[in-house]
This record gives structure tokens, C-alpha cells and sequence, in this order.
């Protein structure tokens, strides 16, 4: 008998000693699953039915772990291969949108401002106003001018005034059929006639070729404070009078009359829109009751030709 | 009848039985234990299914025709009974049938003591086979072990003798 034939029968004798167990198991849980389809647990359930469930409940709960993460790592491998060029659309959009909020800004804050200037208008409608937008301004850095839209087919003429809600501006010294240059008061060849608020104490407010202008003539007898409101005097006949030109920055004594320096109440390095008053007739912005300093002499010079712009 | 091709030891001393016999027995035990349920409480001292299946067990001693006799006989037993899920008494009676059968062979089952001693640990073996799965599965708290029980074990045993002397009778001739 050959060792293959010897296994054989020895496995052949294993299967047959462990035959009966093997059936006895088989007909024990036989009967059990016949029970288990008999017997009703908690909540009613059969125990088939609950065994059943308890068997395939944790497979089927690894199955779903191992798919959402499998999942999980195959959206994440897709999401970091799109990630780049999203992030790159994104950064575009972003820029585009940066601009476009740039430019919505911009409109909001040029809506503001034509609304102050409208308001402006409203208000004074005894003074004949025209809008007009500043275009560029003068290329000479000693020269404090600058250019608006509006020229002689809008009836613009040498020597009207210009101003801001917050103030005057210059007057037009050049017209052109469509445009027009204005000299700023704080150029050098600037003059208006000026007088404090408070006091009505007269002066001439000159340019310095400096952002701030001064105002000359006022004597140093006169008491004034950094703050002091300065207003125009109309004896110009360019701007109407009382209207604000700025207030008093810094004052000191010097022969024969005090440098005041004056912080100017439009904003000049900032204009982006204005008014061009179209008479020269003189106008009163503001009807208020003369202070009774105005009725006393005044000790400054008068107004004079120079105190006119030139 | 319930031989399904397996042998047994050509060693160990197989008895035989009349045609039928082994089948008209165990219908008779069945019905026996049912119809005298009827008449009182005192039937329940003796459990002539589990004898039955013991004495064929240890007589035939093969393993395989012992389970499915001790099976069948529970699972009958179950389907007479009007509450017991079927397979209670059957799963009991299946491993009781298996082991009778498979230490018939070992020991003597032939002496009257022998077999007294022989079915007073079948009698508790079923007891806790069938307290096991009724906790399992029912989640009932049936007792592994009481003096009722103990007492139905010696009841038991006492009665198994002279039954098993009665069934020798039915033993084909060798």
C-alpha cells in the first residue's frame, strides 16, 4: 500500500470518527434556527429575525465605513486634482470682483458728492450755479490750477467763481469752448476779499504757492485765534459774500502786519466736482444779522483793487 | 429503520429489535406521556420519551441513529406540547440520544444499577441541556438543578429499570 493510499484512508477514517459530531452540530443548530423562526424576542421581533439583523448589521456598517471612506479619499483625490484650478478661477473672480467693488465705491462716492453739490444748489436758488467736473489740473507744481469740463458753450466767462458745498475754490482765468482753467486761492497770483466771521475784520486772502494760503493786512493790534472762520467779503464781486474760504491755522506778529496762515475749507487737493457761479452779481448765501463788531470801524485795510483777484 | 448507513463498532455488541418495534415504542411513549398528563400531576415525575430515546441509544450504539431518534422523539414531544416552541425538548433530547449512544459501548449498560445510575445523569444532563436553551433562547430563569428535580431524577431512574428490563423482551435474538 503506497503513502498516497495511506493518507487517503486515513482521511477517509478522520471524516468517518468525526461524522456523527459533525451531524449532531448540524441537527443542533438545525433546531436551533427552527426555534430562533418560532420565538419572538423584545419588541415582538422573531430571533431569526434578530440574530439575522445582528449578523449582517456589522458587516453591512463596515461596508458603509469602508465606502464613505474610500469615498472620502476618492472625493479628496478629485477635490486636490480640481482644487488648483479652482483655486486659480476663484483668484480671478476675486480680482474681478475687487474691481467691480473699486468701481461701485467710486460711483457711491461720486453719487455722494454730486449729491452735496445738488443739495448745494438747491438751497441757494437765487444763485445761478453750473456743475462741473474737474478733468485735470495743472502740470507746473508751483501752479495751483486746474481744468473742468465746461468751457464757453456753457456760457463760462473770465473771472466767475468756483466753488465746493465747503467753500470757495478759485476763479476762471482761461475759457475754452469746452473746458475751463481755474486758478486755485492758494496759487500765488490768488487774492480774495476776505474778512473774519467773528470780528468782521477786513484782509486779503493770497495765495503762497504753499497748500495753504494767507491772509494779508490784518493788523496786529487785531486778536486772532487759530480757528478763527474766515469768510469771503463780496467786495470782489467774483464770489458772493460770507461765504466760508477757511479758518485761521497759525497767526504771529510781523511788520507791519500779521502772517496768518489759513487752513482752506474746500479740500483743493481733492476736487472732483464743482460749481461755477455764473453771475458775478453779487449774492448773499447767508442772511444773517450783522454782529456788532461788523458796524465798528474796521482797522484793517479796506478792501482795495488788490484785494481782487488778479 | 433510523440506521442511516452507519456502523458501529464491529467490536461493541449491537442489539437488534422486532421490525417496528423501535418505531411502536416510541409512539407509545409520546402517546403515554400525553394521555396520562390528563390524569394528574404525578406524570410529570417520569419522562417516558427521554427513557425511550436512553435505552435505544445505549442499544443500538451508533452515534448517528441516536441523534436523529432522540430528535425526532423531542420534537414530537414539542408539537404534543401546547406552549413549547419546536425544538426545545428536541434539542435536549438530539445530544441525549448522541451520547447514549456514543457510551453504550464504554460501559455497561446491562445491570439494573448501571442503568439506574445511567439515566439519573441523563435525566439531569437533559435538565440542564434544556434549562440552557430555555434561557438562551426564551429568557426564561428555568433551574438547572432543584430538589423536585433531583427526586424526579431518582423517580425516574427507579422506573427506568424495570422499563428497560420490559423493553429488553422486544430484542431480536442475536
Amino acid at each position: 500500500m503506497g503513502p498516497l493510499s495511506y493518507g487517503a484512508e486515513n482521511m477517509i477514517d478522520t471524516y468517518s470518527r468525526h461524522r456523527p459530531f459533525a451531524l449532531l452540530a448540524i441537527v443542533v443548530v438545525a433546531q436551533v434556527l427552527l426555534l430562533a423562526f418560532q420565538i419572538k424576542g423584545e419588541h415582538d421581533v422573531r430571533l431569526i429575525r434578530y440574530w439575522a439583523v445582528a449578523l449582517v448589521t456589522p458587516l453591512e456598517r463596515a461596508g458603509t465605513w469602508s465606502f464613505s471612506k474610500v469615498g472620502g479619499a476618492w472625493g479628496g483625490y478629485v477635490g486636490l486634482r480640481n482644487a488648483r484650478a479652482e483655486n486659480e478661477h476663484m483668484r480671478i473672480e476675486l480680482d474681478q470682483l475687487r474691481l467691480r467693488n473699486r468701481e461701485l465705491e467710486s460711483q457711491a462716492a461720486e453719487v455722494a458728492r454730486l449729491g452735496a453739490l445738488l443739495s448745494f444748489r438747491n438751497a441757494h436758488p437765487e444763485a445761478s450755479m453750473l456743475p462741473a467736473q474737474v478733468i485735470g489740473s495743472s502740470a507746473d507744481p508751483t501752479s495751483h490750477t486746474l481744468f473742468i469740463n465746461r468751457g464757453e458753450h456753457d456760457r463760462l466767462r473770465m473771472n466767475m467763481g468756483v466753488v465746493t458745498p465747503d467753500g470757495i475754490v478759485g476763479k476762471i482765468v482761461e475759457v475754452l469752448p469746452d473746458t475751463a482753467q481755474v486758478l486755485l486761492i492758494n496759487d500765488k497770483d490768488s487774492g480774495v476779499g476776505a474778512l473774519f466771521s467773528a470780528t468782521r475784520t477786513h484782509g486779503v486772502v493770497r495765495g503762497s504757492g504753499d497748500p495753504e494760503p494767507r491772509m494779508d493786512y490784518v493788523v496786529n493790534d487785531e486778536k486772532v485765534q487759530p480757528g478763527d472762520a474766515i469768510v469771503t467779503s463780496g467786495e470782489d464781486r467774483i464770489f458772493p459774500k460770507d461765504f466760508p474760504i477757511g479758518t485761521v491755522e497759525s497767526c504771529k506778529p510781523s511788520n507791519p502786519f500779521q502772517t496768518i496762515r489759513v487752513q482752506p475749507s474746500a479740500r483743493l487737493d481733492r476736487l472732483e466736482e464743482v460749481l461755477v457761479l455764473l453771475s458775478q452779481q453779487e449774492v448773499v448765501f447767508k442772511k444773517q444779522e450783522a454782529p456788532a463788531a461788523a458796524s465798528a470801524p474796521a482797522k484793517t485795510a479796506p478792501a482795495n483793487p488788490s484785494a481782487t483777484p488778479q | 429503520m433510523l440506521n442511516l448507513g452507519e456502523r458501529s463498532d464491529p467490536n461493541v455488541e449491537v442489539h437488534k429489535f422486532y421490525g417496528g418495534a423501535v418505531l411502536a415504542v416510541c409512539l407509545l411513549a409520546l402517546v403515554f406521556q400525553a394521555f396520562l398528563h390528563k390524569y394528574g400531576r404525578w406524570s410529570e415525575l417520569i419522562d417516558l420519551p427521554l427513557l425511550v430515546t436512553i435505552y435505544f441509544g445505549v442499544s443500538r450504539r451508533n452515534p448517528v441513529t441516536g441523534l436523529f431518534l432522540g430528535g425526532t422523539i423531542g420534537i414530537l414531544q414539542d408539537a404534543l406540547s401546547h406552549d413549547n416552541p419546536i425544538g426545545m425538548y428536541g434539542i435536549a433530547k438530539t445530544m441525549v440520544g448522541y451520547l447514549a449512544s456514543s457510551i453504550g459501548g464504554r460501559i455497561d449498560t446491562e445491570h439494573p444499577l448501571s442503568r439506574f445510575g445511567l439515566v439519573f445523569c441523563f435525566f439531569h444532563f437533559h435538565q440542564i441541556v434544556l434549562a440552557i436553551t430555555q434561557r438562551v433562547l426564551l429568557n426564561h430563569s428555568a433551574p438547572l438543578f432543584t430538589l423536585r428535580l433531583f427526586l424526579d431524577s431518582l423517580v425516574t431512574a427507579a422506573f427506568a429499570v424495570p422499563l428497560f428490563a420490559l423493553l429488553d423482551r422486544l430484542r431480536r435474538p442475536s
